[in-house]
């Protein structure tokens, strides 16, 4: 159960007054659909509905303007038409936002393969368009949406549950800073108060149930040791911060057991009775053993910011 | 202090970018000040505002935005000036900044910097607005002249005579970018001489230099690589006419190191002189 740090990228994206400068996609760029707009001149909100419905229509479908009917909208220039103008609008809308999605899922990305995933990513900017001022929580529905999606043929959880650990690590970067309580914490606890002591989990803390061996397959990635898409295999991931590190750990079901007891507010005696519980076929030093080393390993990883007695 | 605002002139700063939150916070270079992007750190309560309070601790920081959408006939998102309002409160910004254009409509996002139609419904819309959010954070908004690469078939005037009767009837302070310019006026075809004399420079409070591509048809606003020449000359022709404005480089994509990026600003003082 050794606690991994995860080499994210720092928490925030770059989204500077910067163009994006991506490469031109393979994707046909189609217009041909009829405006329905009124006759007359157009207002400043007709202006700002037709110019974003353009922008942001998928490039590889109609742009609801014809070519016709674009000059209403947009004047052309001495070297492009006014839809080649709205284009370059419409080119890095979409490329700013996929580039946002890799930024937040670059293992996602690597598991699909560029093409891929830039197909996934387009329908999910069709799919969720941004309403937030910040881009900080922009990719939130990848998760669902590789379930709905089914990206690959072959196990399609996999891609889901790469995405949920991915985005558990965004997360932990952006919920509140806590300090990780410590043995010499516990040790300024009188021992009687103990069996009535309660826990604080770490804010920043997700413990997600996976079907797939994802943050096996993440780990490998980081390590420059790419893996091939693994076969289902239960497992519970915490992912955490403390600091500035972003941590992933594998939970064992007896710590899972202890440290969802303690962060649903069980004292202590109660979580760790109830350890003991799911625990069976076990010499009764096994059990102390167990115990023991479940309670030290969760404070020594940092799963807890504060102790109550 | 010599602009309308009596805003200092802090001297030749840098964007700040995650990549060089390491290089600052153990080396502590000597930067004059760092301009913040403050989208970066709303919706967070977590690791960005560590670094970003460790830097506000020791250098001044300024605030630019990119979703204030100032131009949208949407309604001004409260929640976000809220935000805003807060940020610029816990890092002590020396002012705050965002664009002339508009990033979204029907409550979606573009994120992009979208051009506004240069028409009097427009001026008047927009000039409601600044004051409104003026009112708001109790000091000058700074508008950007946007890069931009469509003009609407219905307007009626240039973006620099909208921009200068914004800031007179706004009373708003301007930032003055004069990579947009350039940018701006090799897709429209127009003078950038003509548009920086035309703008009332002692309502300018800060330049921004920055790199673009170059596209044959036109160019883009990519913040990549070094500030050509050509824009050098436009910040040193503006900068004459001032009394004395900082000095901002923008660097967003490829971005070399914090040395290489620091010495590529520190190049405005060839164009500006020493004293900044």
């Amino acid at each position: 159960m050794k606690r991994e740090a995860t080499q994210d990228a720092l928490g925030v994206h770059e989204r500077a007054s910067a163009t994006p400068e991506r490469a031109a996609s393979a994707q046909r760029l189609a217009f041909g659909h009829a405006p329905t707009w009124t006759e007359g001149e157009l207002g400043l909100r007709e202006q700002q509905q037709w110019f974003l419905a353009i922008v942001s229509t998928p490039q590889d479908e109609p742009a609801p303007v014809d070519a016709r009917s674009a000059p209403r909208l947009i004047a052309p220039s001495a070297t492009l038409g006014s839809l080649e103008r709205i284009e370059i609008y419409r080119r890095g809308y979409h490329a700013r936002l996929i580039e946002c999605l890799a930024d937040d899922y670059p293992v996602l990305q690597h598991a699909l393969g560029e093409e891929a995933f830039e197909a996934l990513s387009r329908r999910y900017v069709a799919r969720h368009p941004s309403h937030a001022p910040s881009l900080n929580y922009f990719g939130q529905h990848m998760a669902e949406f590789c379930r709905s999606e089914r990206p690959v043929a072959e196990e399609p959880g996999f891609a889901a549950d790469l995405a949920a650990l991915e985005w558990a690590i965004v997360l932990s970067i952006h919920a509140p800073t806590a300090v990780a309580i410590g043995f010499e914490d516990l040790g300024q606890v009188p021992s009687e108060r103990f069996p009535s002591a309660r826990f604080r989990l770490n804010p920043s803390l997700q413990i997600l149930r996976l079907r797939y061996p994802a943050n096996a397959y993440l780990q490998a990635y980081r390590q420059g040791k790419p893996i091939a898409w693994p076969a289902a295999r239960e497992t519970n991931v915490a992912v955490y911060r403390t600091g500035r590190s972003v941590w992933r750990l594998e939970l064992e079901p007896a710590m899972l057991t202890l440290v969802e007891s303690l962060g649903s507010g069980a004292t202590l005696e109660t979580a760790l009775a109830q350890l003991q519980a799911s625990l069976h076929g076990e010499s009764e030093q096994q059990l102390a053993e167990k115990i023991q080393h479940c309670f030290q390993h969760s404070v020594a990883s940092g799963l807890f910011s504060g102790i109550f007695i | 202090m010599a602009n309308r605002f009596q805003l200092p002139n802090l001297g030749i700063g840098l964007g700040l970018r995650t990549k060089h939150y390491s290089t600052i916070l153990e080396h502590k270079p000597a930067v004059d000040w760092f301009e913040i992007l403050s989208e970066n750190y709303l919706r967070t309560e977590g690791r960005p505002l560590d670094f970003l309070d460790q830097i506000a601790e020791s250098y001044p920081v300024v605030m630019h935005g990119v979703s204030l959408s100032i131009g949208s006939s949407d309604p001004l998102d409260w929640q976000y000036l809220r935000e805003l309002k807060a940020l610029r409160d816990r890092t002590k910004a020396r002012w705050v900044s965002d664009h002339l254009c508009w990033t979204g409509v029907a409550g979606k996002n573009s994120h992009d910097l979208l051009p506004m139609p240069y028409t009097e419904e427009a001026l008047a819309h927009v000039t409601e607005r600044v004051c409104a959010v003026q009112d708001f954070l109790g000091a000058p908004l700074a508008l950007e002249n946007p890069s931009s690469y469509a003009e609407f078939a219905a307007d009626t005037m240039r973006e620099w005579e909208f921009l200068g009767r914004l800031a007179e009837q706004a009373d708003c302070a301007l930032l003055l970018d004069v990579n947009n310019v350039f940018v701006s006026s090799r897709n429209h075809g127009f003078d950038p001489l003509t548009y920086l004399n035309a703008l009332p420079i002692e309502r300018v409070v800060q330049f921004h230099v920055a790199g673009h591509t170059e596209h044959g048809t036109h160019i883009i606003d990519s913040h990549i690589g070094p500030v050509i020449d050509a824009v050098w000359q436009l910040l040193a022709a503006a900068h004459r006419r001032s009394s004395g404005v900082p000095v901002l480089l923008e660097w967003d994509a490829e971005i070399p190191s914090f040395e290489e990026t620091h010495a590529e600003a520190l190049r405005a003082r060839e164009f500006i002189g020493a004293a900044g």
